[in-house]
């Protein structure tokens, strides 16, 4: 028989309860999470607060060399035990929940630098035992990361400094676009670290905003930032990115942030109710996207984010 | 447009006036006042001066913005990079970055990471840091907090997150940090720069409305205050049209 007996190729769409528990069983085998986009943008916060709901613990944590709120959310949900991250912040103020955790020693936060994280996924998605640094001197981090060794330079003599691969067990992506294999398409004008993570790591779940049509991605094939070789499930969350941004979509919801941020000081001062209520009605609550975005207000709220991303 | 500066715009100025024409460097992570020294730098006497190193190349926001990692802030930009560049920019180096930090100390250290205690012990944990690297590779860098008080003005910081001059020039000399490193704390209240035997701080000029033993006041180690203490030029007519009317259009500076 001619055409009808040829293979069908498996499309990796799924859904973030499934996406979810793909992740929380592959990280049960190696508590190594990586985290795409930068600060308040482009941070797989659905996949995140799906993993959240499915249940995981003693996370250590990866990410371009910026994050925020959603690595403070993770903390105040209890699953992280180690943070490999230079720079945690919600940028116009400390994460509340980070500090607390970290002052009161439940959390280890590892003094480390934005070369050695891209230098060690650089190392990994190379397939190469480390990459060289030339560029750390007097810094207290160099004295406490512990992803760095010094190395004499073979070629100069040089001391110089060496970081092994991290290869993560699981990375959560977020993009715009994806067709349904999984090629991913950031419209963004940043694509922060997430291509080198997606070849660097041993379990790649996108989310996007929308999935197209195979014609869109065949049709501008240079487009694709990350081939769906490297990505082994995609999840259409619209929204998927909030309370960060996904541009040129939807601005960061900056208001929402900061009103998470006032119950995680309150919980700093000894209230926590706030906070509870916070994750119940966000995190474990909701049964779907749909569920989320009618909890921060619905899509008449999401509609000034989206004239935010288009208008300054 | 109002005759008098405000405090930031004064940091805005003094900064423009140091970047030179042809340069490469970027805002670093607090950009509001950086970004808008690099702007004013570029409209007034340097239009060939480089934004870079950070993802992206000469963005043209249209307004400023707290932080430029955000595409918003970004505006349009003439390219785009990622992360993988960062080790691009730092082994090329930039001819300069901007720091700011939980504590300064005498010798223009930073701290970002811990403030009492120890790092993984500590009494208030910071931020970190998101690149430390333009440290040793950018050629110098500008010390630019919003704040100056004794609080954030130490004699020496609890953890040196961005090194400036360490100890002094045998510290640094030991440390192999071969670049200038910081040339300018500018702080809305005065200039400091470094004493080239000591590199300690010490203070250069005091901002309008300011007395040299109010800044001294305000900083925890001793300024090394001797004679007159001259006062910041302030920024011309020209340049304060400039910045309010072409670069800071929603009055970030002045709020």
């Amino acid at each position: 028989m001619d055409g009808d007996t040829r293979p069908t190729r498996r499309s990796k769409i799924t859904d973030l309860q499934e996406a979810a528990i793909l992740a929380r069983d592959a990280l049960r085998t190696r508590p190594e999470l990586c985290l795409g986009g930068l600060f308040k943008q482009g941070r797989p916060v659905a996949l995140v607060r799906a993993l959240l709901a499915a249940g995981a613990g003693g996370l250590h944590l990866y990410s371009s060399p910026g994050a925020g709120y959603d690595v403070d959310l993770m903390i105040a949900a209890g699953a992280v035990e180690q943070v490999f991250i230079p720079g945690v912040t919600l940028e116009n103020r400390l994460c509340p929940n980070f500090r607390s955790a970290v002052e009161a020693g439940r959390v280890t936060a590892h003094a480390l630098d934005a070369l050695t994280v891209v230098g060690g996924l650089m190392a990994s998605a190379h397939g190469v035992p480390f990459q060289p640094i030339d560029a750390l001197r007097g810094s207290d981090v160099l004295k406490h990361n512990p992803l760095l060794r010094e190395i004499d330079c073979p070629f100069t003599g040089r001391r110089i400094h060496a970081v092994g691969p991290i290869r993560p067990r699981v990375t959560f992506l977020h993009a715009q676009e994806a067709d349904r294999w999984g090629n991913l398409r950031h419209l963004s004008t940043m694509v922060y670290a997430d291509q080198l993570m997606a070849r660097a790591s041993d379990l790649v779940i996108a989310s996007v905003d929308r999935i197209v049509p195979d014609e869109v991605i065949l049709d501008d094939p240079s487009r694709v930032t990350v081939p769906a070789y490297y990505v082994d499930a995609v999840v259409e969350v619209p929204y998927g990115a909030h309370p960060t941004a996904s541009f040129p979509n939807y601005a960061m919801d900056e208001d929402h942030i900061d009103a998470y941020a006032d119950l995680g000081d309150a919980a700093r001062a000894g209230d926590r109710e706030g906070l509870a209520a916070y994750i119940a009605r966000h995190v474990t609550g909701p049964k779907s996207q749909d569920d989320y975005i009618a909890a921060i207000g619905g899509t008449a709220h999401l509609a000034r984010l989206e004239a935010e991303a288009r208008h300054g | 447009m109002s005759a008098a500066a405000s405090p930031l715009e004064q940091m805005v100025v003094v900064l423009a006036r140091d970047l030179a024409d042809g340069e490469l460097g970027a805002a670093g992570a607090a950009a509001l006042v950086p970004m808008a020294a690099i702007e004013l730098a570029r409209e007034l006497h340097a239009p060939n001066l480089t934004i870079g190193g950070e993802m992206f190349f000469n963005p043209q926001p249209g307004r400023l913005y707290p932080s430029m990692l955000d595409d918003r802030a970004l505006g349009r930009c003439e390219a785009a990079e990622t992360f993988i560049e960062l080790f691009g920019h730092s082994h090329h180096g930039l001819d300069f970055f901007f720091h700011s930090g939980l504590q300064v100390d005498v010798f223009g250290n930073i701290n970002l990471h811990h403030v009492g205690g120890t790092l993984h012990a500590p009494k208030m944990r910071g931020p970190g840091a998101a690149n430390l690297s333009y440290c040793h590779t950018s050629t110098r860098f500008y010390i630019c907090p919003t704040a100056h008080t004794a609080r954030n003005f130490v004699e020496k910081v609890d953890f040196i997150t961005i090194p400036g001059h360490l100890s002094g020039p045998e510290a640094k000399r030991a440390a192999g940090l071969t670049n200038e490193g910081p040339r300018l704390v500018v702080t809305p209240r005065a200039v400091l720069d470094f004493d080239p035997t000591t590199l300690r701080m010490r203070l250069r000029s005091v901002h309008a409305g300011n007395a040299p033993e109010d800044v001294q006041r305000h900083t925890g180690f001793d300024l090394a205050i001797r004679g007159d203490v001259p006062q910041t030029p302030p920024p011309t007519e020209e340049e304060l049209r400039v910045l309010q009317e072409r670069i800071d259009t929603s009055g970030a500076l002045r709020a």
